[in-house]
């Protein structure tokens, strides 16, 4: 199977997961943040602890991926504005209830004030990019 | 059966397992960290054929490369999770927000549009997002991720509290 044709499949299953889940839910995703309803808090916090047997795993394996070739895995380093970046995002998170991912979701779903925050992401992306001509020490 | 698997909300911990799968599924067949947010950038420079700099780098020398196939593809798995649920395709509302509030839809366009530019930007000064942190790099204990979550989650309580108290009304709705 071809890497794109991979992670067009893969993504149909997180996408169709994630709506079944709920975590397309607007309320679903605010009520974890009031800590009303912490169902997606479970199901994020599942998910960190099956991601994580899943990596000892192939770490127990020598690392290897499909074919015997190693896996490198990059951890993400903090640039000089990421805690204040982890700030806005987490702002963003609660207002809109959605995360880059959930709000994908929302769209195929066809709620349509989602289209508003993707577009508002597009445009924060943008932005980013824009900030990083000018002020190369933002990241 | 159909109900239980295409209508009802699924347990937490049916979701959980299935999505934490990704992680090592994506280094054992692609060698790749799975993230999401980073795929924005893609779709910004096909949109915009911008020239920022960023954008020219190694990371988005294919436009159309990977993460752009992984979005289209959520978009479409949750539309046909959709559809098997029900219900109309198109619609205004967004659950607690759209049922509370009667704001005019300019109005509400106009508070999500500003949310996701908090999450656009916040997410490429941080990193990443909930997939590439809060999942993938917890799930690696990575030291960044595990602190770019935690503030993730109190901006997020915080900006959860100020609509409960100002906008959705103090109570539980």
């Amino acid at each position: 199977m071809s890497r794109k044709l991979f992670f067009l499949a893969s993504g149909f299953y997180f996408g169709f997961v994630l709506s079944r889940v709920g975590a397309s839910n607007y309320q679903v995703i605010f009520r974890m943040f009031t800590a009303e309803d912490l169902h997606l808090a479970w199901v994020i916090l599942s998910a960190i602890i099956v991601a994580n047997l899943g990596m000892r795993y192939l770490k127990m394996k020598g690392n290897l991926g499909r074919g015997g070739k190693p896996i490198a895995i990059k951890e993400k380093k903090l640039g000089r504005l990421s805690i204040i970046g982890a700030a806005i995002f987490g702002i963003g998170w609660g207002m809109a209830g959605a995360c880059p991912g959930t709000v994908l979701a929302q769209i195929g779903e066809g709620k349509i004030l989602a289209l508003f925050t993707f577009s508002g992401m597009l445009f924060g992306t943008y932005l980013y990019g824009y900030l990083l001509a000018r002020w190369p020490k933002i990241n | 059966m159909y109900q239980a698997l295409f209508v009802d909300t699924w347990p937490w911990w049916v979701g959980g397992i299935l999505i934490g799968l990704l992680v090592p599924g994506f280094y054992y067949f692609q060698n790749t960290a799975l993230g999401v947010s980073t795929g924005y950038g893609n779709l910004v420079k096909i949109i915009s054929r911008s020239k920022l700099p960023w954008l020219q780098g190694e990371k988005f020398a294919d436009a159309w490369g990977w993460r752009v196939f992984f979005i289209g593809g959520m978009v479409l798995g949750a539309f046909v999770a959709g559809r098997l649920k029900g219900g109309t395709f198109l619609t205004r509302e967004m659950s607690l927000f759209t049922e509370v509030l009667n704001w005019p839809f300019l109005g509400s366009a106009l508070y999500f549009f500003s949310g996701g530019l908090f999450l656009g930007l916040g997410a490429r000064l941080a990193g990443g997002c909930t997939s590439g942190h809060s999942i993938h790099g917890l799930a690696n204990l990575h030291k960044s991720s595990i602190i770019v979550t935690i503030v993730f989650l109190i901006f997020g309580a915080i900006a959860a509290a100020f609509l409960r108290v100002f906008l959705l009304g103090g109570g539980a709705p």
